[in-house]
């Protein structure tokens, strides 16, 4: 059998966690792959946010890429098989050549194998927003997911500001409101450098399902941003990986 | 091409109520159109994404709309939401909110009407536990590059509002028009679309390879043809005088007419509607299986329920308790059937459309093989009125709604799509004292008193005004109803409740509450009358005077497989009123 990669993960929870924080934007993701990695860069259908993921090859067991292609495939369907496996089983994912399958192999108490279709391949770029940013503000994700949840109880959209020693998070819904403060050097906001203060509103049902599938790849959360433009939010990965989300503001109406 | 030119015609067709200006702009679009995506745009124009047969329909609901709505404006559902209950109309509130939208996205892209349809398309083929947050997604995406006019159409169409008017024969004037020609040769498109019942493909075809080519569109199977249509008369001396004093009758059979497309061992059914009804008949499919000898055939015949002791044949409505998705087996069943063929037109690579009524009688003889499930509907060739008469009386004894009177001469050929004089309806209620029954949509209705507290006491019922694509009321009508009837209109109709009166209802009266029009019901009236009140016809017959059912009464038949644009129309009853002054 003829095939264009073979990989191994160690445990199926980091791959099937990495899917699930994918998924939120993208029903069917196309990934880059290459003797580097593995990559993916794309948008959602609406276009208000962008995922940059990228997974070198160190974080896997096995890594072995015979020639760089791009292969797309249905991430919510990857992900009920993976759901199948236990937590600290492995997992190998090849893509035979010739039929185009991808197949997945879970062994743990015992093995599986599925199979699965690759679709075609989007060949569309996507680029990285080029934003001066004025604030780069590093929090736990857990802090910022109670921030998040705490706004949501309000308002569908939230305000992020900065100035030099405190993030906060304002929402006001119809009759409700909300204001979050992190202080600087406090047990959430771990680090807060403010050039200019600024505020942006975003969409909270974006923000919490980002933040919330991520976190579970994360522990710390890095956040830029600037007046009334997207904001950047990088999920620390171990070894030198790589999930970033960019989300385009709100304009503030009111 | 960009969907802005779509965008654009639309608002120049909607601006007139003019069905020849409505041509004209219909032809500047088609010219502007590649001719490679032509069938894409007539597909559009008529809120479609393939003919109707295959299936696949763009529709979601009105809710998940809003959703995308909100999505991509970045605006609270609860607000669009209070919009559209002032506005009515899902296209302006788009439009309003879409000029208003505060969420921004990374970039835009102009909008083609090539991702218009392909977006479409995947949405209509969206299935699975993830499909509604697809189709949002899909359609959010589309509104985002949309311009406030895109939107209103886009918005249109997915939630089946498009509502041009463009008929099936204006497409066909403006193709004429455009790359036929002129409009004199409608007639031979017109035929290529009859037999194939996909304009796109006709489009695409006149488009590429000119009025030549379009006799390159055959009878093909699993292709419907159009089904042809009966004129109706009351009396056996009128009918013979009309088919040259040679008829041949075939009983009426009171239950669903469909189409069969066979090809080996692969069959498909087809409803009048031509709609896929292949699941609904298990049991037809493996009679027709082995009962039908040729390879290919395209037929048509009549599926009647039948009692399950004594054979008789039952009424449409027992049939229509079959009508389901699920638990199919269990209520085949339950409600048998069997089917009656009445015409052939296609068999084994001939088309027997062109054929006379009697060569196509012939070879559906032929084919099938004797069975009690499958049988010829029942036929008598006669030249003498009252032995047509008396062979009426034996097919309403018999249980079925009375006769077709078929044309047998060298002309008798079958008239796809059309309605003419080579077949002529006799039934029963046109015999009685009654005129005939017609089929009305529900627009309204009065809250019941009394013993009827609680249920709806009187329905405000509508004719489809088909050249202003509205309905029109006709009639109030209380009788005939059963106490279960009540409570199952109530049932039925507690979805489409709206708080003001629909925009294409036409009606003075004011009723208690009003209906989204939907569910058409079988009424006898005794006659019509001019009528002040009433706007089917308004002005036809007098100055400011509409036509009105007298006496409506209800006959218990629920026409669920009809749409409410397939009711009787404002001017059928034009017709019948013109006919009793006579």
């Amino acid at each position: 059998m003829n095939q264009i990669f073979k990989l191994k993960i160690s445990e199926a929870k980091l791959l099937r966690d990495m899917a699930n924080a994918i998924s939120i934007l993208i029903d069917e993701a196309t990934f880059k792959i290459d003797e580097e990695g593995l990559k993916l860069r794309a948008m959602d259908p609406s276009r208000v946010a962008m995922i940059d993921f990228e997974w070198p090859k160190t974080i896997f067991e096995e890594y072995e890429c015979v020639s760089p292609s791009k292969i797309c495939i249905n991430i919510s369907e990857l992900l009920k098989l993976l759901r199948r496996a236990g937590k600290s089983e492995a997992v190998n994912l090849s893509l035979d050549e010739k039929t185009g399958q991808l197949q997945i192999v879970v062994t743990g108490k015992y093995k599986r194998s599925f199979t699965m279709p690759t679709l075609e391949a989007v060949e569309e770029e996507v680029p990285t927003p080029k934003i001066d940013f004025n604030v780069k503000a590093k929090t736990t994700t857990q802090g910022l997911s109670q921030a998040i949840d705490d706004a949501q109880l309000v308002s569908d959209h939230v305000r992020i500001e900065a100035d030099s020693d405190k993030l906060l998070f304002i929402a006001s819904g119809d009759l409700m409101g909300a204001k979050i403060t992190l202080q600087k050097g406090s047990e959430t906001l771990l680090d807060l450098e403010t050039k200019e203060a600024s505020k942006a509103t975003f969409s909270l049902s974006y923000l919490s399902e980002i933040i919330k599938a991520a976190s579970a790849t994360s522990e710390i959360a890095t956040l830029e941003f600037s007046t009334d433009m997207p904001i950047r939010i990088d999920f620390q990965q171990a070894k030198q990986g790589k999930l970033i989300f960019f989300l385009a503001p709100r304009i503030e109406t009111d | 091409m960009n969907y802005s030119i779509i965008a654009d015609a639309y608002e120049k067709i909607e601006s007139t109520s003019k069905r020849l200006e409505m041509i004209d702009f219909l032809v500047d679009l088609l010219r502007e159109t590649p001719k490679e995506i032509i069938d894409k745009v007539i597909y559009l124009t008529q809120g479609k994404i393939c003919p109707d047969f295959v299936g696949l329909e763009v529709g979601i609901a009105e809710k998940l709309a809003i959703k995308s709505l909100s999505k991509a404006s970045g605006r609270d559902q609860k607000q669009i939401e209070n919009d559209l209950k002032k506005s009515g109309d899902i296209g302006k509130t788009a439009f309003e909110f879409i000029s208003e939208r505060i969420q921004t996205s990374f970039f835009k892209r102009t909008l083609t009407v090539e991702k218009v349809f392909e977006t479409f398309k995947k949405m209509a083929k969206t299935v699975g536990s993830k499909a509604i947050n697809v189709k949002i997604s899909l359609l959010s995406g589309l509104l985002l590059d949309a311009s406030p006019k895109e939107a209103k159409y886009l918005m249109r169409t997915v939630t089946q509002n498009l509502r041009l008017g463009i008929a099936d024969m204006t497409v066909l004037d403006a193709l004429a028009i455009s790359y036929g020609g002129g409009k004199n040769n409608r007639p031979k498109i017109e035929r290529a679309y009859n037999i194939s019942s996909d304009l796109g493909k006709v489009a695409q075809k006149i488009a590429e390879t000119g009025l030549e080519g379009i006799n390159t569109i055959q009878v093909e199977v699993f292709k419907p043809i159009r089904p042809m249509l009966a004129e109706r008369l009351s009396s056996t001396e009128e009918i013979l005088d009309k088919l040259n004093g040679l008829c041949s009758a075939e009983y009426k059979y009171d239950g669903e007419r469909v189409q069969i497309h066979k090809k080996g061992q692969q069959i498909t059914l087809y409803s009048r509607r031509l709609e896929n009804i292949t699941n609904q008949y298990p049991d037809i499919i493996k009679f027709i299986k082995t009962s039908i000898v040729s390879n290919t055939a395209i037929l048509e015949g009549e599926i009647v329920a039948i009692n399950r002791q004594t054979g008789a044949l039952l009424p449409f409505q027992e049939l229509m308790r079959r009508r389901r998705k699920y638990n199919v087996t269990r209520f085949m069943e339950l409600y048998p059937v069997s089917l009656f063929l009445f015409e052939a037109l296609y068999v084994d690579g001939e088309d027997f459309t062109t054929k006379k009524y009697f060569d196509r009688r012939k070879v559906l003889e032929n084919i099938l093989k004797k069975n009690d499930k499958i049988k010829l509907a029942k036929n008598f060739v006669t030249t003498n009125k009252k032995e047509l008469e008396s062979f009426f009386e034996e097919a309403i004894a018999n249980g079925s709604e009375g006769l077709i009177c078929k044309a047998t001469g060298n002309y008798s050929i079958y008239q796809a799509g059309a309605r003419g004089w080579l077949w002529i309806k006799y039934k029963k209620d046109y015999h009685s004292e009654m005129i005939d029954t017609t089929d009305l949509v529900i627009i309204g209705a009065f809250y019941g008193r009394g013993k009827r507290a609680g249920v709806y006491g009187t329905l405000l019922l509508a004719t489809y005004n088909k050249e202003c694509d509205t309905f029109e009321s006709v009639t109030k009508c209380g009788t005939g109803f059963t106490d279960e009837d009540l409570i199952k209109i109530l049932n039925i109709l507690k979805n489409h409740i709206i708080t003001k009166k629909h925009p294409r209802v036409i009606s003075t009266i004011d009723a208690e509450i009003w209906f989204e029009p939907k569910l058409v019901l079988e009424i006898i009236g005794a006659e019509i009358t001019l009528s002040p009140i009433h706007t089917c016809g308004f002005g036809s017959i007098r100055k400011n005077r509409g036509l009105a059912i007298r006496f409506p009464r209800f006959t218990r038949k629920y026409r669920t497989e009809k749409n409410p644009e397939d009711a009787t129309t404002s001017m059928e009853i034009i017709e019948i009123y013109r006919n009793q002054i006579k």
